[in-house]
């Protein structure tokens, strides 16, 4: 329980720090900045070194070489990347990070086509031959997409017709941008929410349970 | 105007101040504003709530504590509700950064304070109602290998102990004896579960997202590939909502005082949005009269 309240009061000192920032920029700021970005940073390495590279590419060449060589490419490959520190041998960094570019490439284009592409078109492709609320949502979302889709054709110039439509894509993005906005704010707002919420019941309150018994 | 100019020049400290203090008044005073579900949300718990007793959900926790405000409501919610329908829980994390800590704290957390009377209709026991199988590095090249081999992706448990020794994995293989998929996620990762998993495997997917994620999800639950999805704070507490009026059980551990729920955070939500809609509006309304007066004098100067 103490270990508990220790770990509470350092996480509220922390937390107060880094919005004391609010009001203005200081020392203990910077001070919890530091630590913030040295032990997530830490963190990630260590995360890294144990879940990655140990049980994928350390423990598969110790163990049982015989059937895992081919994984000392995968191995130079990664330490190729860092190649690009020497200036004379930097390019060898530039092959690696092609290899690494033309699988995701390779590995994304058909997850693309099928998973975004395809599914999209085809749920805009919606009926307009019936006179229902369903059938106004549908020229809405047509009406949208085509008229998004003229805005961002830049290899004509916008006159006339086209300037029009694309006008309207405008004001369509603008919608969007703006839902999109207030959930961002609602996102945002979670997280102060959260930070507050630690400072008053797992900082002040399980501290005043503590003392008072 | 003159009143306008100040506030035009208002220190920023000031919004601050008033934007915390929104915040701190409802979580120490809470108004219990009524939460209403929505579709989306209601499709995850409809169908969480239709699947037969015994089947097998992978429940994935792709987000760290950097989200865990939004995020951790969501997962408790569907983790309990998994467990009072007789649900096989298969817990993982895709999420490097912190991922593993959420989902051991989450599942302690829930088989900690699990309602006797729900317990004893489902009881929880690790190994045959949930597997901890922890995190695993690798992202979608973890999820296109779970289709073939779920224990080649992880061969042991989040203790190191080989999954082959846990009862509930000997009927899991890959996604073809999982029910439904529920990513509960930060970033990029659930739209992977969407487009990679359900739309090369079949595999029903539901996903619980940031509010920041949400507008972008939407167009995969509108095509079919997300089955539903829990958006945000307000997504969590629409489907703590749809609990507790399901499983009155639930009503205790979520009206505990000093237990944080969406449902508590959503009353802050209305507040601080109300005052951050009040100063955009104020905001814009000095700003045209300002721009009003300028006019005016120069008409006058004219």
């Amino acid at each position: 329980m103490t270990v508990e309240i220790l770990a509470a009061w350092i996480a509220a000192f922390l937390t107060v720090a880094i919005l004391s920032f609010l009001y203005r920029d200081n020392p203990i700021f910077r001070i919890a900045e530091s630590v913030f970005a040295g032990v997530s940073l830490g963190y990630y390495v260590g995360t890294v070194v144990t879940n990655t590279l140990k049980p994928n590419l350390v423990l598969p060449l110790a163990n049982d070489f015989a059937h895992s060589w081919h994984l000392l490419f995968a191995g130079a490959f990664g330490l190729m990347l860092y190649a690009r520190f020497v200036p004379r041998i930097a390019w060898l960094g530039r092959w690696a990070l092609a290899v690494y570019v033309g699988y995701y490439v390779g590995i994304n284009m058909i997850q693309k086509l099928q998973g975004e592409v395809l599914p999209q078109v085809q749920t805009t492709m919606v009926p307009l031959n019936s006179l229902s609320g369903e059938t106004l949502n549908n020229v809405v979302i047509a009406v949208g997409v085509l008229s998004v889709l003229v805005y961002f054709f830049f290899s004509r110039e916008h006159h006339g017709v086209m300037k029009g439509v694309s006008r309207l894509g405008i004001y369509f993005l603008m919608v969007s941008f703006g839902a999109a906005f207030g959930y961002t704010v609602m996102g945002r707002v979670s997280l102060i929410i959260g930070r507050m919420s630690f400072l008053l019941n797992d900082w002040a309150l399980a501290t005043w349970r503590a003392v008072t018994g | 105007m003159a009143f306008g100019k100040r506030l035009m020049e208002l220190d920023r400290r000031w919004i601050f101040l008033l934007v915390a203090l929104g915040t701190l008044i409802p979580l120490i005073l809470p108004i219990g504003l009524a939460v209403r579900p929505t579709a989306p949300v209601q499709a995850v718990f409809d169908k969480v709530e239709s699947l037969p007793t015994g089947s097998v959900v992978m429940l994935s926790f792709d987000y760290g504590p950097s989200t865990a405000p939004e995020n951790d409501p969501m997962a408790k919610a569907v983790l309990r509700h998994c467990f009072t329908r007789g649900l096989k829980v298969v817990g993982i994390s895709l999420f490097p950064n912190g991922g593993l800590t959420v989902l051991n704290s989450t599942i302690a957390e829930v088989t900690l304070d699990f309602p006797p009377e729900l317990a004893a209709v489902h009881p929880i026991e690790p190994g045959t109602s949930y597997a901890n199988l922890g995190y695993k590095d690798g992202g979608q090249a973890a999820m296109r290998q779970m289709a073939v081999n779920i224990h080649a992706v992880f061969p042991t448990d989040a203790n190191g102990a080989p999954v082959t020794g846990i009862p509930l994995m000997g009927q899991v293989r890959s996604y073809q004896d999982v029910a439904i998929v529920v990513s509960i996620a930060t970033g990029i990762i659930g739209e992977w579960w969407a487009n990679l998993v359900n739309a090369q495997f079949g595999t029903p997917v539901a996903v619980g997202c940031t509010a920041v994620s949400t507008p972008k999800y939407y167009a995969y639950y509108q095509t079919g590939q997300m089955l539903g999805l829990i958006g945000g704070l307000k997504g969590a507490s629409e489907y703590e909502e749809l609990l507790i009026r399901k499983y009155p059980a639930f009503k205790e551990i979520y009206g505990r005082t000093g237990y944080y729920t969406a449902t508590k955070g959503m009353d802050v939500q209305s507040i601080v949005h109300l005052i951050i809609v009040a100063f955009i509006v104020l905001g814009n309304y000095i700003y045209l009269a300002s721009r009003r007066a300028s006019a005016a004098q120069q008409g006058r100067a004219s």
